[in-house]
């Protein structure tokens, strides 16, 4: 699959390690692939998220990115949904966040020997720290919107796949991403009518 | 408000996209509220036993879903 990409695409992939880095991830993840999106240079990416009205807004982008995985995931459109049945999202996340720390509702981030003796834990800990100085595995996540960026290329008869396949896999993959870009008037209908003209 | 827009504002309400999503939107904050319940059961020592019987599902089930977190 990575000899279909074109440079620029691959340039994103590894921009993509570079924000898990900067964020001190230990895994590269999907919002790391758009992020490194949103920061890049390459000419396709830049024009997409021009059309989008996006580049000017890669703070907010950051800080809705956070939002959602605070609220486990739920995008402001989902919040919305659910605040019109009167039940008020971020309460709850206040609430759970009280009793069970802040970051709760995201999910305890599973560390490698969390199932050993302390002891033991920390020498495996330091072996993976060791490992992951020059090695930061893809989430299965992220690996799937790589795939996926090589279906959307398919998809459209193209043979190589750059940043614009990658941003549109980052549209249809389902999850916080996905619903980010949404709420920013970013779905998969926008963003291929930004890059590509009307949708075929 | 004229009488168009206040038609259009009704119909929107009765979008079933609209209560479609939300409901799609609570089984997602259900599904992050039970992850957090059973996490923080599991640190205070709760066997899976317990914790699906207070889950109403089997032990089975509780440590198929949550087990590897």
């Amino acid at each position: 699959m990575f000899e279909r990409f074109t440079e620029s695409a691959r340039r994103t992939v590894t921009g993509a390690v570079a924000q898990a880095e900067r964020l001190d991830h230990p895994e590269v993840t999907e919002e790391h692939l758009l992020l490194s999106l949103l920061d890049t240079a390459e000419a396709r990416a830049l024009f997409a998220f021009t059309a989008l009205g996006l580049r000017d807004r890669r703070e907010e982008i950051e800080a809705a990115l956070a939002d959602a995985r605070r609220r486990g995931g739920l995008s402001k459109a989902e919040t919305d949904a659910l605040f019109d049945l009167g039940i008020d999202v971020d309460a709850i996340v206040r609430k759970v966040e009280e009793t069970h720390g802040e970051g709760a509702m995201a999910g305890a981030r599973r560390n490698a020997g969390d199932d050993l003796p302390p002891r033991e834990a920390t020498r495996v800990r330091g072996r993976l720290r060791r490992k992951l100085l020059d090695h930061r595995p893809f989430t299965p996540e992220a690996k799937k919107v790589l795939e996926q960026s090589l279906k959307v290329a398919l998809g459209r008869g193209d043979k190589h796949i750059g940043e614009e396949h990658l941003l549109l896999a980052l549209t249809v993959r389902p999850g916080v991403v996905s619903e980010v870009l949404k709420d920013f008037g970013a779905g998969y209908g926008d963003a291929e009518r930004a890059m590509f003209g009307e949708p075929r | 408000m004229s009488e168009a827009t206040d038609l259009a504002a009704r119909a929107g309400d009765q979008d079933p996209r609209v209560g479609l999503r939300a409901v799609v939107a609570l089984r997602r904050l259900l599904e992050q509220l039970e992850a957090v319940q059973v996490r923080g059961a599991r640190n205070q020592g709760w066997s899976w036993q317990e914790i699906a019987a207070e889950l109403g599902v089997s032990k089975q089930a509780v440590h198929k879903k949550h087990g590897s977190r």
